[in-house]
């Protein structure tokens, strides 16, 4: 009886100890962050969305601390509704989510730490926010951020020489599309009765966005006006 | 044979029904900017709805290209129909008023008296597209400004960066001028068939919306006539906002409209040098 | 020289069944002021429109100027102005502007000068800028020969030009086909129902009826002052009657009407007759010949 007890204070104060370890991992991706008032950086942007066809596209990005952030592009730009904002809400947000250590794994070469939050209120936009991370350089490798309205969207990060800040040279971005349909009358395509086929290896129900980040400018200073500008 | 070009453009410029189209072609273009100043934002979002759930577009959607797009929609009905009300007159509304008879009692050959109809119809349509193309890029630029192209197709958009959009429309310009003198050539046609004004622009207009219908109408016998109707061809001016472009398609269906004008020129130039003049 | 400025060969024109122009052949000399008669669908303004190329033959040749019209239609037409049927214009272009657009299309460079006299030959000086749709009929009519003329042709064909001018204007146009045939030496074909005006124009004529030629030739000849109709109005018709019955005369005697003796005679034998009948003591009350060509026309187309 005695054993059977200390097991389990053993292995509660085990699990204590690993969320433990799992919200330090957490703390150190947000020291990092931290270490960053302001940013702006070269965004080369490539969407691939089966119903969407674009040429590659660039365009500027500007942060500042706490949470505004803004893209400037000369034409349109594809960007993901919920997108590293989102993750990095969660991530800081230590009273809504419950930090779930969920073990480790090998991604890339490189041996991360799977760290999910789960909301503690039923009505969060978020429903699970699961995170790879390398403890090592304290960045996030993987995301995956399923949500109410906007379905799931998984990113990955791949850092170079910005990795001490934080922030990735590369983001790719997978969301959940709908099919797309308009009206005939509307259209462009009024007379063209062509049966489009789908390209073969693409699933037109997710699209994918890879962002490459270059030329980083870090902490000085982004004036607020860039932020109010439309 | 400039000489008659010359006189076949005096008597068209000063005919008031010339001057129809181009203002029909200022009040539709005034409204469409009109609206889409007034509406524009809620006329995407309309379109944007199915998707901004899973990403958005940053940037300047409502812009001066994507209107001019807009309005170019109307080269499908409109514009050739006020194409129509000159070039189909040309040559009924001389037998009509009987100044043909003094027209064809000149030293000039009725060939050259119809090709220069024809050529005079011709810088009419151009003139006309001209105008289009001006109030609609020119005067859309200045209002909403410049910006990356959005075309709406019913299934997908397709996005043109802004330093791209001006050569394609140039390109399509070009290609709905060629359709226009299809429709130029056609009602020219009708108009060497008939002795009044009216009847060959009524019947121009009436073909161009019944194969415009059949083009549009998802019925498996219709499929199978669709590449054989002008109309179907007179659209490939879009293809140019299309990437990549599909240059094949362009190339045949330009080849087919020119052939249908060289057809039509033909059995007009058969038909005129053969009538009886009895007007 | 060229020997006759139209020619034509056994010119035929049908439409469907029915025979418009029937193997016509007639000439029409340099200087002639030529008529071209007809009662209605003869088949004068079928002709006309084929010697103009409004119209194509079925068969036969056209000569003008010496060429074959289907071979030299330019040169032809150069030289060749018209007017067919009523004149009608552009409405919307100034009197001015439709006869330099005329003008054009016949190759021909018009100046201010000329404009302006070729409106004052036809009446209608002053009166260049106004839009021909403000013109009356009688004005476009003039008009009508003012493009036909603009280009200085040798050739004039003109159809019914004086339909719907008023008196003076039928005098005026009288005296100017006058004065293009014998001061400025131009042929005219001229096409009329006006028989009176073409017995007092006209050089040469052909009368055709049901598309075929009829007669042809020299208005003077044909018009023969030997065969005049003339009718005595005598105050006792039996004397006088058996007088001419008794006389030479008799011959001569085609009908007796209304108190009337009608006879063929020539413009002699009608001081001869009123002689013989005064001597015979019959009263001539009056003498009346009867218009001659109309006479001369009706009577050739009843026959045929």
């Amino acid at each position: 009886m005695k054993k059977a007890v200390l097991a389990f204070v053993f292995f509660i104060s085990s699990m204590h100890t690993t969320a433990q370890q799992a919200q330090e991992v957490l703390d150190g991706v947000i020291k990092n962050y931290e270490k960053v008032k302001d940013y702006q950086a070269d965004v080369h942007i490539v969407a691939d969305i089966s119903f969407i066809r674009i040429l590659p596209m660039n365009a500027r990005i500007y942060f500042k601390q706490p949470d505004k952030m803004r893209i400037v592009s000369k034409g349109i730009a594809i960007l993901p509704r919920q997108g590293f904002d989102l993750m990095y809400r969660s991530i800081t947000d230590k009273n809504s989510f419950t930090v779930v250590p969920q073990g480790n794994e090998l991604l890339e070469g490189v041996q991360v730490q799977v760290i999910s939050l789960l909301p503690l209120s039923d009505t969060m936009e978020v429903i699970i926010a699961k995170f790879w991370i390398d403890p090592q350089r304290h960045v996030i490798m993987k995301s995956q951020i399923t949500t109410r309205t906007n379905g799931t969207i998984a990113a990955a990060y791949s850092y170079g020489s910005f990795a001490t800040y934080g922030l990735p040279d590369q983001m790719t971005f997978w969301v959940d599309v709908k099919k797309f349909k308009i009206p005939k009358a509307v259209a462009a395509d009024l007379n063209n009765n062509e049966k489009k086929e789908q390209p073969k290896g693409k699933d037109p129900n997710k699209g994918k966005i890879a962002i490459t980040l270059s030329n980083y400018i870090i902490n000085k200073g982004v004036p607020d006006k860039i932020f109010q500008e439309k | 044979m400039l000489a008659i070009i010359q006189t076949e453009l005096v008597k068209i410029a000063s005919r008031p029904r010339s001057y129809i189209g181009f203002a029909a072609i200022t009040i539709i273009v005034s409204i469409i900017h009109l609206a889409m100043a007034e509406d524009g934002i809620s006329y995407l979002g309309f379109i944007t709805q199915s998707f901004e759930q899973s990403f958005f577009m940053e940037g300047k959607i409502l812009n001066g290209n994507l209107v001019c797009f807009i309005i170019l929609q109307t080269l499908i009905i409109q514009v050739p129909l006020l194409v129509a009300l000159v070039t189909g007159d040309l040559v009924s509304g001389e037998a009509a008023s009987g100044t043909i008879r003094f027209l064809t009692t000149r030293p000039v050959s009725r060939t050259q008296v119809l090709l220069s109809k024809f050529a005079a119809g011709g810088i009419y349509t151009l003139l006309l597209l001209l105008w289009l193309g001006i109030l609609a890029l020119a005067g859309g630029l200045l209002i909403f400004g410049n910006g990356d192209l959005v075309v709406l197709k019913s299934d997908e958009l397709v996005i043109l960066q802004q330093d791209e959009v001006l050569w394609r429309f140039m390109a399509a310009l070009g290609a709905a001028f060629v359709a226009l003198l299809l429709i130029a050539s056609f009602s020219m046609l009708l108009s060497c068939y008939s002795d009044n004004s009216i009847g060959p622009i009524i019947s121009t207009m009436a073909v161009i919306i019944l194969f415009t219908i059949i083009g549009t109408m998802d019925i498996p016998l219709f499929d199978k006539i669709k590449p054989f109707l002008f109309t179907t061809h007179m659209v490939v001016w879009k293809s140019f906002f299309d990437n990549p472009v599909p240059t094949t398609q362009i190339w045949q269906s330009m080849i087919i409209m020119v052939l249908h004008i060289a057809g039509f020129t033909c059995l007009a130039l058969f038909h005129f040098n053969r009538k009886d003049i009895l007007s | 020289m060229i020997e006759k400025i139209i020619e034509t060969r056994n010119l035929c024109k049908s439409y469907g069944s029915f025979v418009a122009v029937d193997n016509l052949n007639f000439e029409v000399y340099p200087g002639d002021v030529y008529g071209f008669l007809g009662p209605n669908g003869a088949g004068k303004s079928t002709t006309i429109r084929m010697l103009l190329t409004l119209i194509r033959p079925n068969s036969g040749e056209i000569m003008m100027f010496g060429k074959p019209l289907s071979k030299n239609r330019s040169f032809i037409l150069s030289r060749t102005g018209s007017i067919v049927e009523k004149p009608d214009f552009y409405k919307y272009l100034t009197a001015e502007n439709n006869v330099r657009l005329f003008a054009k299309l016949s190759g021909y460079q018009v100046t201010e000068k000329r404009i302006a006299e070729i409106f004052e030959l036809v009446g209608l000086k002053g009166r260049e800028k106004d839009k021909a749709k403000a013109y009356s009929h009688g004005m476009k009519q003039r008009l009508g020969l003012a493009q036909a003329l603009i280009h200085d042709p040798d050739l004039i064909i003109l159809d019914e030009p004086t339909t719907g001018l008023d008196p003076q204007g039928i005098i005026d146009i009288r005296n100017l086909i006058t004065h293009l045939s014998s001061d400025l030496k131009k042929t005219i074909l001229l096409s009329s129902h006006i028989l009176s005006e073409i017995e007092i124009i006209a050089s040469r004529m052909v009368i055709i009826h049901n598309g075929k030629s009829i007669v042809e030739g020299k208005v003077t000849e044909l018009l023969d002052t030997s065969d005049l109709v003339v009718s005595f109005q005598v105050s006792d018709m039996e004397p006088a009657l058996r007088e001419i019955a008794a006389s030479d005369w008799q011959k001569f005697l085609s009908e007796k009407k209304d108190g009337k003796l009608v006879f063929h005679l020539s413009q002699k034998q009608v001081a001869l007759l009123n002689s013989f009948l005064c001597e015979k003591g019959i009263a001539v009350t009056a003498i009346e010949s009867k218009k001659k060509l109309e006479d001369y026309f009706l009577q050739l187309i009843s026959k045929n």
